[in-house]
Formats: structure tokens, sequence, C-alpha cells
């Protein structure tokens, strides 16, 4: 995982939806959220699933490995980036081959959006819009060891199972101490 | 799963099928040149520069072209794009599918308006300045577009095309003074385009999130460069009397050839790829015809097509990520799936 990074923890999640309301203030996709909330049991349960771009390091970013014009750039810190608004053709191989389901496609205006880690922000030291407005920390912006500081009965996996696949993250979810070396599911299919 | 891993040295790097294909491109640009200016006898020796510029630019974006169409997921539309294309039976079915895609995706870019219209108004002066400039210059400096003043005449020229003489005009009527003054036209249209976006990658925080000097400023740079030095060999010309002409027109030269050795490897490469969105457009519409949409296997909702789906495993297979069946699930569903897997696996009943 990076050095700095989101941690998920959908266990605190309120389903609030305020880290959606932050994510679309932000300037760099003005009035379009990039984070997803979904109800995971709806009508059943509270309980809600945040969820944002995981920024995969290995493979190194599937939605750019798809993308027939080349148009994702994943940086040298490991910042996977929405694609570059000169080359998308607006194919959404991007959004499908995405095993976490993140980034979208505005077919008018021929434009993928995907969360970027608030890279205006984070660039320059400051957290995400989401981690900086939840209110129950379900999302947390910062290092691993300040995590188990501010945490220290909670530990976080960046490796995530896919059929026989395992995917390793830049970002990571919280899992319980000693559910660490095991890889989070990454569904059922 | 490992990355792959990088070749080491840069000659190793080299991809030969390319090269040899972006050779033929120079080699047959260069025949082109010789026979069009009719064996050299109509080329302007003063403006060689451009045109062996012109044959590196040929060599070049064959070259990226080439290697970009090898990657599994452009390979796969560059094939089933140009096979849907060419099919007479989709000809049949969409007659007016390509027809309206050309003119709106890369003539008039439409989609841009999506994106705001002054962001649309002044990408459509630059890229009509850059096409007119395009259309302008290269055969000028190819040799296959010359004049003459006409015999026993005061203003009057003589225009050529391959050798062949083809209209002549008075370079005083409105006809003469659009040929001569096209590039300073071109010129305004791209400044009055540039300028824009200049202003927009100093002043938009969304433009400036994660643009860089090479890739996003040194283009529009390049662009009023060449439309700046450009129009000052109208000044000098005009107003000055020819002064400093000389020493403009190889400034002049110097932007342009550096701006042409440029293309392949920078932002203006998007030239060379958008007509792809147009192959991607035929393909999905015509799949969808063919063998209809594909469905979540979780929700049930239709998204995408049967075709569409099937392809996209296949390059993901190729590409070794082995997690193709999530894209048979919509996306909604991979994240509640994920999010039920959690739940029950992770931190039991959250």
């Amino acid at each position: 995982m990076m050095n700095r990074t989101l941690f998920i923890d959908p266990g605190r999640c309120i389903g609030c939806q305020a880290c959606v309301a932050a994510c679309r203030e932000c300037d760099s996709h003005r009035g379009r959220t990039m984070i997803h909330l979904d109800y995971v049991d709806e009508g059943n349960s509270a309980a809600a699933m945040p969820t944002v771009c995981m920024h995969c390091e290995d493979p190194v970013a599937p939605c750019a490995q798809v993308c027939p014009a080349d148009a994702i750039p994943v940086g040298p810190d490991g910042i996977v980036h929405t694609a570059a608004k000169e080359r998308c053709i607006g194919c959404e191989n991007c959004v499908h081959a995405c095993p976490f389901g993140v980034p979208k496609l505005d077919l008018t205006e021929m434009l993928q959006y995907k969360c970027d880690m608030c890279y205006d922000r984070t660039s320059r030291g400051l957290s995400t819009m989401c981690a900086t407005v939840c209110p129950t920390g379900a999302i947390f912006y910062g290092s691993y060891e300040e995590l188990l500081a501010d945490r220290p009965h909670s530990r976080a996996s960046d490796l995530f199972g896919f059929s026989d696949s395992l995917v390793q993250t830049g970002c990571a979810m919280v899992v319980p101490a000693g559910r660490e070396s095991v890889s989070v599911p990454g569904g059922y299919v | 799963m490992k990355r792959r891993a990088r070749p080491q040295g840069w000659l190793s790097d080299v991809d030969p099928t390319a090269s040899a294909i972006g050779s033929t491109a120079a080699v047959l640009l260069t025949a082109a040149i010789y026979a069009g200016s009719r064996g050299l006898r109509n080329f302007d020796a003063a403006l060689i520069g451009y045109a062996t510029a012109t044959i590196f630019l040929a060599f070049g974006v064959t070259y990226r072209y080439v290697v970009w169409v090898q990657s599994p997921p452009t390979r796969r539309y560059l094939v089933k794009g140009w096979k849907a294309f060419l099919s007479w039976r989709n000809f049949r079915r969409f007659p007016t599918l390509v027809p309206k895609a050309v003119v709106s995706n890369l003539a008039f870019q439409t989609f841009i308006k999506e994106r705001g219209m002054g962001r649309w108004a002044a990408h459509q002066a630059l890229f009509w300045g850059v096409v007119g400039a395009t259309l302008i210059t290269f055969p000028l400096t190819f040799g296959w577009i010359h004049f003459r003043s006409a015999a026993g005449t005061e203003s009057h020229y003589e225009m050529y095309i391959f050798g062949i003489k083809t209209v002549t005009f008075d370079a005083l009527s409105w006809l003469g003074w659009l040929t001569f003054r096209g590039l300073d036209i071109t010129a305004v249209l791209v400044i009055a385009g540039c300028a824009y976006f200049l202003w927009r990658r100093f002043r938009d925080r969304e433009a400036m999130t994660g643009q860089h000097l090479a890739h996003d400023l040194m283009p529009l740079i390049a662009l009023v460069a060449i439309s700046v030095t450009g129009l000052l060999l109208t000044f000098s010309s005009a107003l000055l009397k020819g002064r400093y002409y000389d020493f403009l027109a190889l400034l002049h030269m110097g932007t342009v050839v550096l701006t042409l050795v440029f293309i392949p490897f920078g932002k203006f490469f998007h030239v060379i790829q958008r007509p792809a969105s147009i192959g991607v457009q035929i393909y999905k519409r015509t799949s969808l015809e063919d063998k209809g949409p594909f469905h979540c296997k979780r929700c049930g909702a239709a998204f995408e097509t049967q075709t569409y789906v099937e392809d996209l495993e296949e390059t993901m297979s190729e590409l070794g990520l082995g997690f193709e069946g999530w894209a048979e699930h919509c996306p909604r569903c991979k994240r509640v799936e994920r999010g039920i897997a959690y739940r029950a696996h992770v931190k039991e009943g959250f």
C-alpha cells in the first residue's frame, strides 16, 4: 500500500453520504461525485459501503491496461488518475474491467471520471475531501502507523481476492487484528 | 501476479515492426514529394526544413501508431471497428452512422460542448486554425502547390497543383487576399483558441490539477509561437518593408520544425488517436443489433452488449488479469457484492 493512503472501514459507515457531498465540491470535478456509497442490504440493514479507487498496484491499474487509448496515466507515486480528456474515446473498458466497480463514464462528454485520491489536495499534503468530512472515521486518510495509533485493535489489508487472482492495492480496507494476512474477498463471482 | 519487467537498454525498447512501417511511411512521403513537385522542379529549397521535419513526422507518427495498436485492447477495437465499418450489411442498416459520427465527433467535437461552451468554442478555433494551416502549408512545402505570376499582367497569379495549371486570380481580389492571407487567418484562430486554454491552465483548478509543463503547456506555447512568428512575417512585409524578414523566416521555421518533431511524443498525438472513437461507436452500435445487450449476472440490468463483454473478457485474459468473470457484473453489483462478502467474512454483521 502507499505511504499515506485511504483506509476504508465499512463497519463504521453510517451511510450519511457526507463523503459523496464533499467529493462533489472538489474543484477538479465540480458537481460530480467520484466516491460511491452503496447500501449493501437495502431495506433490511443500514449497512453501507463507501468505495473509492483502490489504486491497484499489482497488477498495475487494470483500468489503464484495458484502455485502448492509453488515456489513464499512473503516476510514479502510484496514483491512478482520471483518463486524459483529450484521449478518452468513451469505450467504457475501464468501467467494466475494474474489479471494484469504480470508474464512471459520461458518454455525452465522452469522459471517464474516477477517484484520483483528491490529487489536487493530497499532492500538497492535505487530506482527501471524503476523509475530512467522514463523521465516523469510516474513511481514514494517513499512514498505516497513524491508523494503528488511532485504532490499536484494527489492522489493514491491501490484498483482495477475485476468483483465483489476487489484487494488491495502494489503498486498504480496515480489518480486525489477526486478519491482516488474509486477503479481503472481492465478492462471490 | 508480478509486474512485467522492463527490457534493459534503449535499443531493446525499439520496436522493429514499427520501425519498418515508420520507415516505409517516410520513404513513401519522400517519393510523393519528389513526384508531386515534378522531380523537385517546383520544390522551394528555402522550405526544405519544413519538408524534412514532415518526413520525420511521418516516421514518428507511424512508429507510435503501430506501437499503440499492438496492445490487446487497441488491436481488438481496431480490428472490430474496421470490420464493422467495412461491412456492406452494416452500411445498409446504418447508412448515416459514420457520416454523423465523423461530423459530430471529429469535425465539430460536440462532446466538448458538454464540458463547457467556452472550451468548445476555443477548441473549434484551435482545430480549424490548425487544419487550415496544415492544408495550406504541407502542399506548399512539398512543392505540390506553387504560384507563378501570369505573363503580361501586373497583379495576376496562376496556381499550379502537382505542376498542373489550375486557376488564375488577381492578387488584389478577395480570392487573392484570402489565398495569400490564409495562414494569417488560421494564425489568429489558433492564437484565440490557445489564449483561452492558456488562461484556463493558469486559472481553472480543474485544469490545473495534475497538469504538466511538457504535456499540457508546451503544446499551447508551441502553437502560439508558430502563429505569432508567422504573423510577424506578414507584419514585416506589410509594414516594415521586409526588414528582419530573413531572421523572422528562420525563427518561424525553427518553431514549426520543433513542433512537428514533437507531435509523435506529446499531447498532439490525440489527433491521430481520436478517430478511434468512430470505430468504437460503430462497433458498439452494430454489436447491439447483432447479439443484443448483456445482462448483469446478479441484478439482470442491461449494460453494454454481449459482443462487448465477450471481447472485454478476451482482452482481460490476454493481459493476464485473471478476474474476467467480474466483467459480467455491473459496477454497482461488484461494489455491493464486495460489501456483502466483507460483512460476511471480514467484519461479521457490521
